[in-house]
């Protein structure tokens, strides 16, 4: 049998190809209140978003970098652009995109995506969307799908400010304040009361300016009985100076309504990524998170699930692939805070070569949370003795009324598995790729097929020379 | 009578786990306050057999003694963890490793058995309480030797009373030492501190089995903190049950840095009224197929908070390692507070780490049983209450002990748990 067959055909220069940034806006690089203005400016945005500016970046002044997680020494912001304008303005079709952005997007299949199975799509290019479309189907059902900064001039601006920044505040943490100050791009979902959504949503984000740090925001409603599958793609090419990744994410589920967030994490391995995510659930609201981390030099990212409403669901899945020169500190948070609500949390870490993979998480039940459950299930692999591989879960209970449940495993690929699978003729580092993607199937199986197969893709390039 | 606390003493960052988290949980460690109208009280009564009793110092000296045991096993023993990174990371940084797993690797990298030792609620605490203690307890015990010891330490109206016990098991002996923590003579709603610091080497094929148990009135605080290292086949037990008391500190840190060295560590604790208990466990795994066991068992009933941190580290080179940590936590009453975090720190792929937490209310097949035999919710929540006496009763070390839990239980249960022999039971009717 030809070893890694399947692995010969993907290359890295997938996601690691660079487009010139010949015509873009840069603004300066660093952080100052000028630059803030100047994008608050350049967006024409209404007073109210300029305060928010403001007073975040007053915020990301007096928040001390946080000292529990991995090292960000090497991310000195006076190095990072935190503006970059390509040159052009968002389309609503390809061929209106200019060639060299539309060339990324093809190359990683978005366009193609569209065709074939999504109801919309939002490209990202640096700062700012190029591509933003709603299939005409979703939009006669009220779906509004559209760059974030349009709507805010639109018939739900009203909507945005009360939802905006509300989940995740300035105060939350140092990038949660810097991403208040500089936010970029991203996109506004509203999914109206009863409408069901039959193909998902997808925003693909990319980032291509060298030194640059991309902040987009997502805010999505989706109102009482109403559904929605929401996919995130991003991906960089890899620089040898430290890029930044400081995005927001708002979900708010209405009364029985149910939200999917798939992300699939490839960012180049000179990227910090510090992204914060945070979804509300209202009355038997469902939340489900998906979540795939494979890239960054660098991650931060914890998805949390407020559970406000009386039976209300949250699920989180996630896989973690940490390789050479990566620490990826990443889990999510659940607060069980009304009666009956239930959550579970389903996660595998997987570290290799020298990589750093922690899983931390945090379940608190409050008083209020009478009649409430929560199962908790982390399994981690070592595919050496060089990599590194915790678990820091938390639990703060605060009702007596509830179950918690928690498990967590670390250990390695069983020789006896190995020495099976070899002995059907199987090469050792297929054997191993099999078993880490047979431990990886739960994430997987819950993704679209072609973003599943991406991911089994992004395992197979991981595992390239894991043996010896 | 010794002297008085000087002032108010504020013992900041005690029971710290290694690897902290976010800091708004406040679980990452614990403030002890030791108030400065305390005087130092030697309220320590120690049993131990004449033979067995050695110098101040035997700890210092054959922990440097070790230290060339240990040098010769791994000369050349660097951790590696974050390498790997390729010429464009290093470029801006390398690997980002987290402050505690660089401090974790600068301390590997030192190979000081001396730097490397440490209690479980911390240096300073264990300062404090052997400043408080006077002389140290030193148990030691020759090889092959089987040796037995008791300290009782009480707890005093308005007084700080404290031990500190170092304990040097040699070749193949068995050291058992049973502390009892008690206050059977404070008057009704006094306070005071106590506590006790023991440190412990555990020579090769030694074992050490060491029982605690507190039963303080309401009005007490207590620090248990202990250390341990051990060497290869060394076997040690822990049990420590936390019944009274009003601020507990338990904190063990274990280094079991022999091969095939083992420890069980089986802790139960009862809250009630409105205590806090505050429990950190941090065992790290250096030999190879080294063992460990954490099992606790709580119940949490009035306003009582507890918080339980758990850290298994297992670092690189301690192939074949096991470790296990399993919590069962029973909530009984509306305003109970409890908090876990329980770690597996891994630089090591031969292993294997489990953790596992319950949380909760009596389970329904249990309470379904309970309501079959006629009991109610309420009822069989107070029978696990009760059982949290019981099962100290049996496990008390002493006589003293078991007054102790029984005047506890008095106070907590409105009953004695003392079985009266003068009384007829169902069967001898």
């Amino acid at each position: 049998m030809a070893a890694r067959t399947q692995v010969a055909d993907i290359n890295r220069e997938l996601y690691d190809f660079v487009k010139s940034e010949e015509g873009s806006y840069r603004a300066h690089a660093g952080l100052t209140e000028d630059i803030v203005r100047e994008i608050s400016a350049r967006k024409n945005e209404p007073s109210w978003m300029l305060e928010l500016r403001l007073k975040s970046l007053a915020i990301y002044h007096e928040t001390p970098v946080s000292d529990w997680g991995p090292s960000i020494d090497g991310l000195d912001m006076d190095n990072i652009v935190t503006y970059v304008k390509p040159l052009t303005e968002q389309e609503s079709n390809w061929d209106d995109v200019p060639e060299d952005i539309k060339d990324t997007f093809e190359r990683l299949g978005i366009p193609q995506a569209e065709r074939a199975y999504l109801a919309g799509v939002g490209a990202q290019y640096d700062s700012e969307l190029v591509y933003h479309n709603i299939q005409k189907s979703a939009a006669e059902q009220g779906v509004v799908y559209s760059g974030i900064e349009e709507a805010l001039h639109g018939p739900h601006a009203e909507r945005i400010r009360e939802h905006f920044m509300k989940l995740i505040t300035p105060r939350d943490h140092k990038f949660a304040a810097l991403h208040g100050a500089v936010w970029s791009g991203g996109s506004f979902v509203y999914v109206p009361k009863g409408v069901h959504m039959d193909y998902p949503l997808q925003s693909y984000f990319r980032l291509n300016a060298k030194g640059a740090g991309q902040f987009e925001h997502t805010l999505i409603i989706v109102e009482d009985d109403a559904d929605l599958h929401f996919i995130e793609g991003c991906s960089a090419p890899k620089y040898n100076v430290a890029n930044l990744h400081a995005g927001a994410v708002e979900l708010f589920v209405g009364k029985r309504a149910h939200l999917r967030y798939s992300t699939i994490e490839n960012w180049s391995k000179n990227m910090y990524n510090l992204n914060t995510k945070r979804a509300r659930c209202d009355e038997q609201g469902q939340i489900e998170w998906i979540s795939g981390s494979f890239g960054s030099h660098v991650g931060y990212l914890y998805p949390m699930s407020i559970l406000a409403g009386r039976k209300a669901q949250s699920s989180f899945t996630g896989i973690t692939f940490a390789g050479a020169g990566q620490n990826l500190d990443t889990g999510c948070k659940v607060v069980l805070a009304a009666p009956q609500t239930t959550a579970s949390i389903e996660t595998k870490s997987i570290s290799k070569d020298g990589g750093i993979s922690t899983f931390r998480s945090s379940v608190v039940a409050t008083p209020a949370a009478t009649g409430s459950a929560c199962t908790v299930s982390c399994q981690s692999l070592m595919l050496d003795d060089r990599s590194r591989s915790d678990t820091i879960p938390a639990m703060d209970i605060r009702c007596e009324d509830v179950s918690i449940g928690h498990e967590a495993t670390i250990g390695r690929i069983s020789d006896d598995k190995v020495f099976y699978l070899m002995s059907r003729g199987i090469s050792e580092e297929e054997a191993r790729t099999i078993i880490v993607n047979g431990f990886a199937e739960p994430v997987s199986k819950e993704l679209p097929l072609e973003y599943a197969v991406e991911m089994n893709n992004l395992i197979k390039l991981e595992m390239e020379g894991a043996i010896g | 009578m010794g002297d008085w606390v000087e002032k108010n003493t504020v013992l900041e960052g005690a029971n710290a786990m290694p690897a902290p988290t976010w800091h708004y949980l406040k679980m990452n460690d614990v403030s002890i306050e030791v108030p400065a109208s305390l005087r130092v009280e030697p309220a320590v009564a120690t049993a131990v057999s004449e033979q067995a009793v050695a110098p101040a110092g035997t700890f210092e000296y054959s922990l440097a003694m070790l230290q060339s045991w240990w040098d010769a096993r791994w000369p050349s023993r660097v951790p590696i963890s974050g390498a790997g990174a390729d010429d464009a990371e290093a470029a801006y940084g390398g690997t980002a490793q987290s402050a505690y797993q660089r401090n974790a690797d600068a301390l590997e990298a030192s190979q000081s058995l001396e730097a490397a030792f440490a209690t479980g609620v911390g240096a300073d605490a264990a300062g404090l309480l052997a400043q408080a203690a006077g002389d140290p307890i030193v148990i030691a015990s020759d090889e092959g030797q089987n040796v037995r010891a008791t300290v009782t330490v009480l707890g005093v109206a308005d007084a700080f009373s404290s031990a500190a016990i170092d304990v040097v098991a040699g070749m193949n002996s068995t050291v058992n030492l049973d502390i009892v923590v008690d206050s059977p003579e404070a008057p009704e709603n006094a306070a005071g501190f106590t506590g006790t610091t023991v440190r412990v080497l555990a020579g090769f094929g030694a074992k050490v089995n060491i029982r605690r148990m507190q039963t303080l009135d309401a009005g007490f605080d207590d620090i248990d903190d202990l250390g341990i290292l051990t060497t290869d086949g060394a076997r040690i037990t822990v049990s420590q049950t936390v019944l009274g008391g009003n601020r507990t500190f338990t904190g063990l840190a274990a280094d079991l840095r022999g091969d095939k060295s083992r420890l069980d560590i089986d802790l139960h604790y009862l809250g009630h009224g409105e205590q806090a208990h505050d429990f950190n466990y941090v065992v790290r795994h250096h030999g190879r197929e080294t063992e460990c066991d954490i099992q606790a068992n709580g119940v949490l009933a009035g306003k009582s908070r507890k918080t339980l941190r758990g850290t298994i580290d297992l670092i690189r080179g301690c192939k074949g390692a096991q470790g296990n940590e399993r919590e069962t936590v029973l909530l009984v009453d509306k305003g109970v507070q409890n908090r876990t975090v329980p770690v597996i720190l891994c630089n090591e792929d031969d292993v294997a780490g489990n953790h596992g937490a319950t949380i909760g209310h009596v389970n329904a097949e249990q309470l379904h049983y309970l309501r079959t035999r006629g009991l109610s919710e309420k009822q069989a929540e107070a029978l696990f209450l009760e059982s949290s006496f019981d099962f100290a009763l049996g496990a008390a070390p002493t006589e003293q002990a078991a007054a102790g839990v029984d005047r506890l239980a008095r106070a907590v249960l409105g009953r004695s748990v003392v079985l009266d022999e003068s009384e007829p039971t169902e069967g001898s009717r």
